[in-house]
């Protein structure tokens, strides 16, 4: 299990009211079922960046990664 | 001239501020066939009188407001109304949509438009009640800021009852009566605010117009519209970009997503990433600063935010805003972003223009080509520098130039970022090529929504390549096209966004989002093909509800295809009238830094490719390689005549 930092942006921070939270989870998979108040369903639509980058859900973590979850956004 | 269709009042009247004379303006159901309304009706009102010779402060310029059939209808989001003229800030003509609620009471008084010209000889302010138009002495509001002034135009028409008689109005603030170069309108808390409509109406010597009526709307088949509209409410409701995204977070929401994508306009266009993004994003906007989001009239999105600054509940700042007097100029401090926000609104004044003229006036400092004490993150003084901008005072002065102007001056024309002599929106176009063509080919400059919004593909909503040049000319054009028509016929461009399917936007993992990621630069080719041949779109797209609702308002055919044939009359015709005064392929064009300085170093194609996609542009378009409408194509748009 890697410890990492979780960010969270959009609509599902609001829903969560929640920024940040760390946590423990090998794959990304396992990390989207520990995001507080969000459904596995809901949780499969975000959008994934591992420190920086767009990452799959098969994405094996590593100790100290930033992982960033996001809601879709466009139109401003 | 009366109309036998649905949507429209059947009267444009003209008033002559130096003769302070009222005339009809003929405008036929031919031209509205051909012109719809907004900003195409606009365009070919000062089509049919400008030469090419005028200048924006002169007798010979015309502001021409106008709304759109579906303005004041019922349908969602039309409330709409448009403002056109030759700009002071680019010398050609511009055209700035606004919100709230003028555009609805235009209409209740009897009118689709107004056409204004000439010079009054005091401050004046015109009151219109059901097409009759009073001339007042405004010498008394010239000075106040915008909403000083509402404020005391609603006591002048304060009934006996003691009750406000219902009415909408545009006005100036200081900057326009000190023609500003970037000064907006303002309608309650909306602001006309691009390409400085607000200076020539200061030149005119207007500092505002009411308008008010009890005028029926015609709608063409009543009964269809309110069917059709409840349906279309629904589907905005349930779409999640216009029932999610937009009325929790509004515009500024998308600060987050822009600096994952590496647009997030920084330091001046140096840099598409902000570290501190964070403080002065949309989430924190709304965790700490919001009390209520609000909407304009019949609007479902309900975008607008209202913020406590000082203990005073005001209008919060759109992303634009947000970005470019945050991570724009370094600054962290996000209570001071509304502040800023509220002043420049205050002042009437276009915040995109003053922001990155204050970026462009730092960097100018800080490479020792003028001398002008500002420093990029050193925020103490600015609101006293807005008040000096509005008032021409000191440095304001130079300042109320705007950054090209400036850079003509001082130097460093490779970091004063605009287009046209208009400032780019706070998307920063290295990493989103689409846009990039689209600030530069825009009619109006620097706009992001005149220069089809491509961002909306490029990160901002699907994910496709956001560096490649493939597909995205093409792209541009339809996009552009589409937005075109949205505008002329009176409503917001955020009804677009439904224009892609909910799934779409809602599960960018699944499948088909990536495929249809993958896969859209390569449709070019059907794009120009559906452009080329609107015929073949005979029909009703089912995400696309515009088309309908326009049938049932106006009693017009109205298939997709056509739609979009009259969206690219309309762009073509603003080129064509452009050209008159010099437009072509030279002048479109953005500065060294976004084509030749790449934003990452070690990515080469983090620059924008723009000779490249023009060329495709202009071929996609039907123009020359000069950037010009052929006369076949004219032909072809019925815009011979003009």
């Amino acid at each position: 299990m890697a410890k990492v930092k979780v960010r969270l942006y959009g609509v599902v921070r609001l829903k969560t009211g929640m920024s940040a939270f760390e946590a423990e989870a090998e794959t990304l998979d396992g990390l989207k079922k520990q995001i507080p108040g969000v459904t596995p369903k809901e949780a499969k639509d975000l959008i994934v960046l591992v420190n920086g980058e767009k990452a799959g859900r098969r994405c094996q973590l590593k100790p100290g990664d930033e992982v960033v979850l996001m809601s879709p956004a466009g139109g401003g | 001239m009366a109309t036998t269709y649905g949507g429209y009042m059947g009267k444009v009247l003209k008033i002559d501020l130096t003769a302070k004379e009222v005339s009809e303006y003929p405008f036929s159901d031919k031209e509205r066939e051909l012109f719809i309304g907004g900003k195409m009706m606009a365009a070919k009102i000062l089509g049919d009188h400008l030469k090419g010779t005028e200048k924006a402060f002169s007798e010979e310029n015309m502001l021409v407001i106008t709304t759109g059939p579906l303005t004041g209808t019922g349908a969602p989001s039309a409330s709409r109304f448009n403002i056109s003229t030759l700009s002071p800030q680019t010398g050609y003509i511009t055209s700035s949509n606004c919100g709230g609620h003028f555009g609805y009471y235009l209409k209740k008084a009897g009118l689709d438009g107004l056409i204004l010209t000439g010079q009054c000889d005091t401050p004046t302010w015109i009151e219109i009640q059901n097409e009759k138009v009073t001339f007042h002495h405004a010498d008394d509001l010239w000075g106040l800021k915008t909403s000083e002034t509402q404020a005391a135009l609603d006591d002048r028409l304060r009934m006996k009852n003691g009750r406000v008689r219902k009415n909408g109005k545009i006005c100036i603030g200081p900057a326009g009566e000190n023609r500003v170069l970037y000064a907006s309108i303002v309608s309650n808390e909306r602001g006309s605010g691009r390409g400085g409509t607000g200076a020539v109406m200061g030149w005119m010597n207007l500092k505002a117009v009411c308008v008010g009526g009890n005028k029926e709307i015609p709608v063409y088949d009543k009964e269809k519209m309110v069917k059709h509209t409840q349906k279309w409410f629904r589907y905005l409701r349930r779409h999640p970009l216009t029932g999610e995204q937009l009325p929790k977070l509004g515009t500024a929401g998308l600060v987050s997503s822009m600096q994952m994508k590496h647009i997030l306009s920084t330091k001046n266009y140096s840099s598409g990433q902000y570290d501190e993004f964070e403080k002065v994003s949309g989430e924190r906007l709304a965790e700490a600063y919001q009390i209520v989001n609000k909407g304009c009239l019949t609007c479902p999105i309900r975008c607008a935010r209202t913020v406590e600054v000082a203990g005073k509940q005001v209008k919060g700042p759109e992303l634009e805003t947000l970005v470019l007097l945050g991570g724009g100029i370094l600054n962290n401090d996000l209570e001071a972003v509304l502040r800023w926000n509220y002043e420049l609104d205050e002042l009437g004044m276009d915040t995109i223009s003053a922001a990155n003229t204050l970026s462009y006036a730092m960097e100018a400092n800080e490479e020792g080509l003028w001398d002008n004490g500002l420093r990029f993150s050193e925020t103490e003084g600015i609101s006293r520098l807005f008040e000096d901008i509005a008032y021409r005072r000191g440095i304001g002065d130079e300042l109320a130039q705007g950054s090209r102007r400036l850079s003509e001056k001082y130097g460093g024309k490779e970091f004063a970022i605009h287009a046209k002599g208009m400032e780019l929106a706070a998307y920063e176009p290295r990493k989103a090529a689409g846009l990039g063509l689209g600030y530069a080919v825009s009619n109006r400059g620097g706009c992001h929504l005149n220069g089809g919004y491509l961002v909306i593909l490029e990160g901002l909503g699907l994910s496709v390549n956001q560096t490649t040049y493939h597909g995205k000319a093409d792209l541009t054009m339809m996009f552009q096209n589409l937005m075109e028509m949205i505008s002329a016929t009176g409503q917001c461009l955020f009804t677009s966004y439904a224009f892609f399917p909910s799934p779409l936007m809602r599960h960018p993992n699944a499948w088909y989002t990536r495929l249809v990621n993958a896969a859209l630069p390569y449709c070019g080719f059907a794009v120009r093909l559906m452009n080329k041949y609107p015929e073949l779109l005979k029909l009703h797209l089912p995400v696309f509800h515009h088309t309908k609702g326009f049938e049932y308002a106006t009693g017009m055919k109205m298939s997709f295809g056509h739609y979009m044939r009259c969206g690219e009359r309309g762009y073509n015709l603003e080129r064509e009238i452009n050209r008159r005064f010099g437009v072509s392929a030279d002048k479109d064009i953005l500065p060294a830094r976004l084509v030749k300085t790449l934003q990452d170093s070690e990515d080469p194609r983090s620059k924008v490719p723009l000779e490249k996609l023009k060329k495709v542009y202009y071929h996609a378009r039907g123009w020359d390689r000069n950037g010009l409408p052929t006369e076949k194509l004219l032909k072809k748009l019925q815009l011979e005549q003009i």
